[in-house]
């Protein structure tokens, strides 16, 4: 915080009319400006990176916290270890199951719902609501709705023949189950930031298509679509962070189960972390993840800048 | 759509329905969303007892605002400097800044609580805030949003004897307006429902945040959900940001407009 | 009344906005005037509890603790909720890992061992001795079952304070509806399976009211996997070594043969995994005829069935045997001279006869302690509730919980494997030999040590 007024200071000091090459140039502005920001990202990123990496190379266990030098002798137990494979697994299909249909999904609705009618502004909301409440709490709704015999779905969709099924103790199901939950907390979060980006989509551009006799489908298809591309980057942004970041839903519901059925990749180093006094094998499942998280968001942000650089 | 709507809303209607159905109605009818009942606002009065609801709210704000408040300086800085400036290291920093983006305090819980323990600020609002109050993601919108503004606005307040700061507040700011909105909402719903690091970095009762209060009425391991209870703690924890929404629901929408992002 | 332990407090955890600052800061004064002369210092002490049972529970632990600050001005107990039992003993760990242990806490009883290994608590029997309380007769007055999960190598580490063991519930319309007697429940695994078969109503291939229902999610598996292991004449482990599990004898092959055939074989129990919640609303709802649930959930069940229900010991197939559960106090390593005295105080009050005997009467848990029965209180509800009375003399065939070295991961390598099994994945006998290889490989760095390093 110190920092933050001290920078300020600085600058304003300094701010005189310069010339404009040096107004770009000046030796320390830019790392002025840079500071607050390395000043926590040194405190709560590099600090913690740099102790995880270290302890990654220790092998510690119960009764014995101070640990010896190993090596990478963690990262083999933790490549060799199904659970991590498992739950790697399952973040893939959790990711891919998850991503694509609230992304269809939020772009539908805000295609339908563009129309700012007094209606559609009521329907938004009731879209919207689910990305307030938080993870933890939908999860423990959700407990409820999927309840065999008697739950929300047992009771309305029974007659459909959804009836007395175990979704959530059922290895096969169970993922799916926690899929569903996701997208329906985050296709209304989505679908604002779409309606965003239509209200953009310059009116010319529709007429014109609509001049050339296209109807509503190939005008959303060749004209709305491509136009929303910058968007679109930005939710995938969002959206796989969420995929990576998010396991509340799995603490409350399931705590991995059944048998891992439902183990994502940030839960395994939790599990293993707290539960397993592993903290080798967590910290070596950590750098693994952050490497990989890492070269993911290098790609997409990469897209995403194209996205953007795209449209201006 | 309005069918959909309905449809999306089906937990939020059987929240509120189980949340105002007295207790002592059989399982079997649980499910129902008919109000087939006389209402009561028991649930309401025992969720909240048992929790402190308005410290907790109170807790919550000051996180989310502080959050926000310290995130908007230092993004805005920091994203004006990649998007402008030229400095050695530019490449670098910016690869080293995005490493946060995918990292999440949970991965960190126990560096970051003994770092929160040696600047004295475990068990207090501060230590909730700190490790997001630097934001790569905010850093990278903001770098976006300051590249799509024509270089000629920003050369012709510096000819007229523009001061730095006056530029970044006067020109700058309200050119990047939608995108600060944009990344103020992710912001706001993300360190809402936070529960976590919160849990772990808070001890005493008189600073937990909403979601730390509500997870006593979440999990329970013998059996015995009070679904009414879990519903009415749900309720009192969404209501305001829902308010929030439907208040300013054409505001964001709308200053979205222009927005780099698009 | 704001003490000195407030004020640091106050000045220290500022309020960003500086009218707060002010204010504190003027209450922080106040009180220090008011409290000048000759009043003792407040000594704070942190208390984590979980509430394995929701709502209610927490609600009345904070109301006692409440209680006991009213009545001892000197100290000031503040109670943290900190979620699941599971949560409870990650967040202490955090803390203890930061550098910023609690003072007390209420843990599950099994994971008393892990803080001991780590040397983070302090042994109660040191407690015990600087207050002139001999360690052997205190330890007397408590159950025989719950003992051995709170003395390790021979010391107490930890005062039982909430105790459970399995318990089968049954609805008495259904077993009169049936032909059975409700008086009777089954008291073996023969009984269990044909009793569950006559109580199964079936409309067509869909069946709209099972025989028996029993939670096998994460935590309740590992516990009745070592019931129905113990009731077949099994060990499940070793209590006095915490490197042995028993996984792949007999007994424990048994206990999963019977579960597995309980849903697949009779079908007289859905497949898959169920959550207890899904157990005590199916039973609510008439849709299970008999459940396994522990005895802790007794006042839930009391005040949510809305039909006659009885409740039995756990079918035998060889004996009567059941684990217990349920969670203990520990006292937390680092504490200042005046925290301990606090400490002590606390723990003898939360632990008395009395406030046990109450606690049992709320939750429906048993109460650790043999003469909380002697109270008259406590007489006249266990005879108004005959319930009550079976929970506690099945206490008579109870022994000690799984606890062993990272009893958590133990666990977790025989619920996965019975998990497969439930699902229909795995056939049991496949299923304990790799959760016994599972869980030697987790124990591997105790028995190295005595078995020079050799592994199992």
């Amino acid at each position: 915080m110190e920092t933050a007024q001290e920078v300020e200071l600085v600058v304003t000091a300094e701010a005189r009319p310069l010339g404009l090459a040096r107004w770009r140039k000046t030796g320390a502005r830019p790392y002025l400006l840079l500071a607050p920001s390395l000043f926590f990202l040194l405190l709560f990123t590099y600090l913690p990176i740099a102790r995880v990496i270290r302890d990654s190379l220790y092998l510690q266990h119960l009764g014995d916290q101070a640990g010896r030098f190993v090596g990478l002798a963690n990262y083999a137990r933790l490549f060799a270890d199904e659970k991590f494979r498992t739950a790697l697994l399952n973040n893939l299909a959790y990711g891919a199951g998850t991503l694509l249909p609230t992304i269809v999904l939020a772009i539908a609705f805000a295609v339908l719902l563009q129309r700012s009618t007094r209606l559609n502004a009521v329907i938004r909301a009731c879209l919207f609501f689910p990305t307030v409440v938080p993870l933890t709490a939908a999860a423990g709704l959700w407990i409820f709705i999927f309840l065999p015999n008697g739950g929300l779905i047992d009771y309305y969709l029974g007659p459909l023949g959804l009836r007395s099924i175990n979704w959530l103790g059922n290895p096969d199901l169970a993922l799916a189950a926690l899929s569903i939950l996701t997208v329906w907390k985050n296709a209304g979060y989505y679908m604002l930031f779409y309606l965003a980006g239509l209200q953009a989509i310059p009116g010319e551009a529709l007429e014109a298509a609509l001049l050339d006799g296209a109807n509503g489908w190939q005008r959303f298809w060749h004209v709305t679509l491509p136009l929303l591309r910058p968007t679109t980057a930005f939710v995938v942004a969002i959206a796989l962070v969420n995929v990576v970041t998010n396991v509340d839903h799995v603490i409350v519901m399931t705590h991995g189960g059944p048998n891992n059925a439902t183990n994502l990749l940030l839960y395994y180093i939790f599990q293993t972390q707290t539960e397993f006094h592993d903290p080798g094998k967590a910290t070596a499942a950590t750098v693994v993840s952050l490497a990989a998280l890492l070269a993911i968001s290098f790609f997409g942000l990469r897209a995403l800048e194209r996205g953007i650089r795209h449209e201006g | 759509m309005a069918g959909v709507g309905f449809v999306w809303s089906t937990p939020f209607l059987w929240m509120i329905v189980a949340a105002l159905r007295p207790e002592g109605y059989g399982p079997a009818e649980l499910a129902s969303l008919a109000p087939d009942f006389v209402p009561t606002l028991e649930n309401f009065r025992l969720a909240w007892e048992s929790a402190d609801f308005l410290v907790n709210y109170a807790n919550t704000l000051i996180v989310v605002c502080g959050i926000l408040g310290v995130q908007l300086v230092t993004v805005t800085l920091a994203g004006y400097a990649f998007a402008r400036l030229e400095f050695r290291f530019k490449e670098a920093l910016f690869y080293l800044f995005l490493l946060q983006l995918m990292l999440v305090p949970p991965i960190l819980i126990i560096p970051n609580l003994t770092t929160a323990v040696r600047l004295g600020i475990y068990d207090t609002l501060i230590g909730v805030m700190a490790p997001y109050m630097a934001s790569a993601f905010g850093t990278f919108l903001m770098r976006q949003a300051f590249r799509a503004v024509p270089r000629d606005f920003e050369d012709a307040a510096v000819i007229d004897g523009c001061s730095f700061l006056a530029l970044l507040r006067h020109v700058m700011l309200p050119l990047v307006r939608p995108t600060l909105v944009a990344f103020a909402i992710v912001s706001v719903v993300a360190h809402w429902n936070e529960l976590l690091w919160p849990l772990m970095v808070v001890n005493s009762p008189k600073r937990q945040t909403l979601v730390v209060g509500l997870a006593s009425f979440t999990q329970a391991s013998e059996g015995a959900a009070e679904w009414g209870l879990i519903a009415a703690g749900t309720l009192l924890v969404t209501l305001p940001l829902i308010l929030a929404f439907i208040a300013f629901q054409r505001q964001f929408v709308n200053s979205f407009m222009f927005s780099g992002l698009k | 009344m704001i003490s000195k332990g407030d004020q640091t407090m106050t000045m220290r955890h500022l309020i960003p906005a500086g009218r707060a600052k002010a204010f504190s800061l003027a209450l922080a004064l106040a009180a220090a005037l008011l409290s000048a002369p000759g009043k003792a210092a407040t000594t704070s002490l942190d208390f984590y509890f979980p509430t394995p049972v929701q709502g209610p529970l927490a609600r009345e632990l904070t109301r006692i603790v409440k209680e006991f600050n009213e009545k001892n001005a000197d100290i000031d107990v503040v109670a943290v909720y900190t979620g699941s039992y599971d949560d409870t003993r990650v967040k202490a760990q955090a803390a203890i890992a930061a550098g910023k242990p609690p003072g007390v806490a209420l843990m599950s009883a099994n994971f008393v061992l892990e803080f001991v290994l780590n040397r983070q608590i302090e042994p109660i029997e040191d407690y015990l001795v600087e207050n002139k309380v001999d360690p052997k007769s205190f330890l007397d007055d408590f159950w025989p079952a719950v003992r051995p999960n709170a003395t390790i190598d021979g010391k107490i580490y930890a005062i039982p304070y909430q105790n459970s063991t399995p318990l089968l519930y049954i609805n008495a319309d259904h077993f009169r509806e049936a032909g059975l007697d409700p008086a009777q429940p089954p008291k073996t695994w023969a009984d269990l399976v044909s009793y569950a078969e006559k109580l199964t109503k079936r409309e067509g291939d869909q069946v709209v009211r099972w025989g028996l229902t029993m939670p096998s999610a994460y935590d309740y598996c590992g516990w009745l996997i070592q019931s129905f292991t113990m009731a077949n004449g099994g060990l499940f482990y070793n209590p006095s070594y915490g490197g042995e599990v028993y996984y792949d004898q007999p007994s424990t092959l048994g206990a999963l043969q019977l579960w597995k055939d309980l849903a697949f074989k009779y079908k007289v129990m859905p497949q898959g995994v169920i959550d207890p919640n899904q157990v005590s609303a199916d039973f609510f709802a008439g849709k299970a005829s008999m459940v396994v649930l522990s005895t802790g959930s007794l006042s839930f069940i009391r005040n949510g069935a809305k039909f006659p229900y009885r409740v039995g010991f756990m079918p035998r197939n060889v004996r009567n045997a059941v684990p217990i559960g349920g969670g203990s106090l520990i006292a937390f390593a680092g504490l200042t001279p005046e925290q301990r005295k606090a400490a002590w105080r606390f723990m003898s009050y939360m632990t008395s006869a009395e406030q046990l005997g109450y606690w049992s009467r709320f939750t429906g848990y048993f109460s650790p302690r043999k003469s909380s029965y002697d109270l008259p209180e406590m007489k006249e509800f266990i005879a108004q509730h005959p319930d009550a009375l079976t929970a506690l003399e099945q206490l008579e065939y109870a022994g000690p919980w799984l606890a062993v070295y990272d009893t958590v991961a133990v666990r977790k390598a025989m619920e996965d494997q019975v998990q497969a099994v439930l699902s229909g994945k795995k056939e049991p006998g496949q299923a304990v030999k790799d959760a016994q290889k599972a869980a030697d490989e987790i124990m591997r760095p105790l028995t190295e040590k005595i078995t020079g390093g050799v592994g199992p």
